[in-house]
């Protein structure tokens, strides 16, 4: 959704490129964001699942688990910040 | 005065704004730095903290903020005391405190590791203060529903030439979601097809209207059918009204406008002798209409119906927003006249009707100060944007340098929406509330398309797209209300976590309020609410300020204002209330039981702004050091 300095066009060029980009942010952006927000929900319960080993809790047999690590493993930093952030009505709302 | 001088004002006050005053606060006072890591860099998870784009963000950031609002209050506020009043608080509201209060909560929440408004407030001011802040959304979507459900069935039943476009923007909302998520059909297809189809039933409403010798408006096929149905409904009660409410203020979309005499004839739903409001049947219809789209908008998986309706209505309103503007460029210079043989471009509504300051007893008052302050709310400044800026926006600023043009950019855009809703008023000349508006849509399109587009049909996609808008945020506010209590009261009373449950009391506690009270006052008091939290917002900057050793100034004055302007609106509404309803003789059961609920949910508001006031005075003295104590607020509550 970023681009970096030197991939910027300029003139007409970077005008369309930013009312492309307006557009988007109002039409679509938020439809983005929930299903990023819906994809983050499910990678949250495959995280629990395939967890379930650190914590001592087979929940999976252990064979599947270590065929799924590899996917978690990506997700593991991300998945902390989310679990781990305070959060209160107004996240929700959002 | 013509449109071509608001477009002039508009660039002018814009430009100023921007260049003189929002730059050198970021420059000189927040210090915005390119090159200091924010939250959406230093958190990122890729779904609420992620780096995005400007020019994305100003789009995701204005469409959040300009909904309903700028639109409804300007066409109020304009029905009581006059364009210029009216123009003259959205120039000063925005260029002095709007963008003030937008950007300011932006960039407070990403120096806060983008913290959310209630958290900072927490930690700068007291752990109250989160509570309390808490009580206000309630209370402000609340009022919000209550105010748009009310204005929309009232238009709903009026004018049978605009329901079939909403019943139809409904089922098409279905059918875009569907297309997308479940057939996945290409996303240009899905719009062309679900956007052409809604317009044209837009259309199609007053498709074969005609008028009869005595000038009066005689429905087209598709009118004709709503009429009927209406009046199938009516017979229920044998056209008797369920109940009566009365409107001092005559701003209710149901009170005729005033004759060439100046009085305001008798209707079907109005009595012009007793200046009661008819409350018929076919009313509840609608408002159980717009109930039951409420409802799928907040239970239904968001991607199914909310999202697609909202991306439907997104298109629609920005077709008609263009089409405007170009017409109010145009009407002007063209000298372009409408069917009356008006020229389309001039004003048509007294610059000043009423400056409201003869305080009659016994009679609503309406004096300029406060009131004004409350009825335009977005446009000028609103709460809500900071709550958004806060959650939403500041998350996913890429660089702290961004804040400016997304912030402060956004609510200079959301001023121009409203400036261009007061001025279809304003030229209208004729109808009340919505239906002037729409009739200035309607000629304001009519010149930006040289005639190419009739002003019938503009007007219907005037009033369809309003609608549509006010519409698609009821359904949102319902499904955040829903969410809201069962934060709030969800442990306590473990049913209302079930949504349904939710749902179903915060539309139960809506009509309530609907029907028992008056649409100018519900709106007023969302206004209050809405600008409470404004202030709110701008006292935890001030506070983040003084806790850095800022300049708090350019905060702090406008905090001050809105917060003493906020709490005499809100008592002048309770009194308001109190005299015309609740006291008043001729009136009783719901309407009064009704008053009474405003009048608590006023004094409700007004003692949490005390508290938060008190709250705020004690944290500005801690961080002015001017306190013998300069803990944080939660180390304070912990010690």
């Amino acid at each position: 959704m970023t681009e970096k300095e030197d991939d910027k066009p300029g003139g007409m060029k970077g005008i369309w490129r930013g009312l492309q980009q307006t557009i988007y942010g109002m039409a679509a952006h938020d439809m983005s964001r929930a299903a990023l927000r819906t994809r983050a929900s499910m990678e949250h319960l495959f995280i629990l699942i395939t967890m379930g080993d650190l914590l001592g809790v087979p929940i999976l047999p252990p064979y599947y688990s270590l065929r799924l690590l590899p996917y978690v493993v990506p997700q593991i930093a991300t998945w902390k910040r989310r679990m781990l952030r305070e959060k209160d009505v107004s996240d929700a709302m959002f | 005065m013509n449109t071509l001088w608001i477009v002039v004002i508009g660039i002018v006050v814009i430009y100023l704004a921007y260049t003189q005053y929002a730059r050198r606060v970021d420059r000189n006072v927040i210090r915005s730095d390119a090159k200091r890591a924010t939250p959406a860099k230093m958190y990122m998870d890729g779904v609420d903290f992620m780096p995005t784009s400007k020019n994305i963000l100003y789009g995701y950031h204005f469409k959040s903020i300009a909904a309903a609002g700028p639109i409804v209050g300007p066409i109020t506020a304009a029905n009581i005391w006059g364009w210029f009043p009216s123009l003259l608080w959205l120039v000063v509201g925005v260029a002095l405190v709007g963008w003030a209060s937008d950007y300011s909560a932006i960039m407070v929440a990403v120096r806060n590791d983008g913290n959310s408004l209630s958290a900072i407030s927490h930690k700068l001011i007291a752990p109250r203060t989160r509570r309390i802040l808490f009580v206000f959304i309630f209370f402000y979507l609340m009022l919000l529903a209550g105010a748009f459900v009310g204005i929309l069935a009232a238009i709903l039943s009026a004018r049978p030439d605009v329901p079939f476009g909403i019943i139809m923007l409904a089922l098409m909302g279905l059918l875009a979601g569907q297309m997308m998520y479940r057939w996945k059909m290409d996303l240009i297809l899905t719009t062309v097809i679900t956007v052409a189809v809604t317009i044209l039933a837009m259309a199609v409403g007053p498709w074969g209207q005609t008028k009869n010798e005595k000038g009066g408006l005689v429905q087209g096929p598709v009118g004709q059918a709503i009429v009927s149905l209406n009046s199938a409904v009516d017979n229920i009660s044998g056209k008797k009204p369920l109940m009566s409410i009365v409107d001092p203020t005559g701003a209710d979309p149901r009170v005729p406008v005033p004759g060439a005499d100046g009085k305001r004839p008798t209707t079907a739903v109005y009595d012009a002798a007793t200046g009661l409001v008819r409350t018929l049947p076919n009313y509840l219809l609608w408002m159980i209409f717009l109930f039951v789209f409420s409802y799928c908008g907040a239970n239904m998986p968001i991607w199914r119906f909310a999202q697609p309706v909202n991306y439907i209505g997104f298109w629609i309103m920005l077709f008609t927003i263009v089409l405007s503007a170009v017409g109010m460029f145009v009407a002007p210079l063209s000298g372009v006249k409408d069917a009356a043989g008006n020229v389309i471009g001039a004003f048509a509504l007294a610059p000043v009707k009423s400056l409201g300051f003869t305080l009659a007893a016994g009679k609503a008052w309406q004096p300029l100060w406060p009131m004004l302050f409350v009825t335009i709310a977005c446009g000028a400044i609103s709460g809500w944007h900071a709550l958004v800026g806060s959650i939403g926006t500041a998350r996913q600023l890429e660089y702290e340098t961004d804040g400016l043009p997304v912030g402060a950019g956004s609510m200079l855009g959301e001023y121009s929406l409203a400036t261009l809703s007061l001025t279809a008023v304003s030229i209208a000349g004729v109808g009340g509330g919505g239906g002037r508006f729409a009739a200035g849509v309607g000629k304001l399109i009519y010149a930006g398309t040289f005639g190419a587009i009739p002003e019938v049909f503009g007007t219907a996609l005037g009033f369809g797209a309003f609608v549509m808008i006010v519409l698609t945020v009821t359904q949102l506010v319902f499904r955040v209300m829903r969410v809201t209590l069962t934060e709030w009261v969800g442990d306590a009373i473990p049913p209302v976590r079930n949504m349904h449950v939710s749902s179903l009391i915060s539309m139960v506690l809506t009509l309530a309020l609907v029907l028992t009270g008056t649409w100018v006052y519900l709106w007023q008091m969302f206004g209050a609410s809405n600008q409470l939290m404004a202030a709110l917002s701008l006292l935890v900057v001030t506070v983040w300020l003084k806790s850095e050793k800022k300049n708090p100034s350019y905060a702090l004055y406008p905090m001050l204002f809105m917060y003493f302007t906020t709490i005499f609106a809100t008592l002048v509404t309770a009194r308001n209330l109190y005299v015309t309803i609740a006291a008043n003789p001729s009136m009783g059961g719901l309407p009064v039981a009704g008053a009474w609920a405003m009048i608590v949910v006023a004094v409700l508001l007004v003692v949490a702004a005390l508290f938060i006031g008190w709250d705020g005075l004690r944290a500005y003295q801690r961080y002015s050091g001017k306190a013998a104590e300069a803990k944080p607020a939660v180390a304070q509550a912990r010690s």
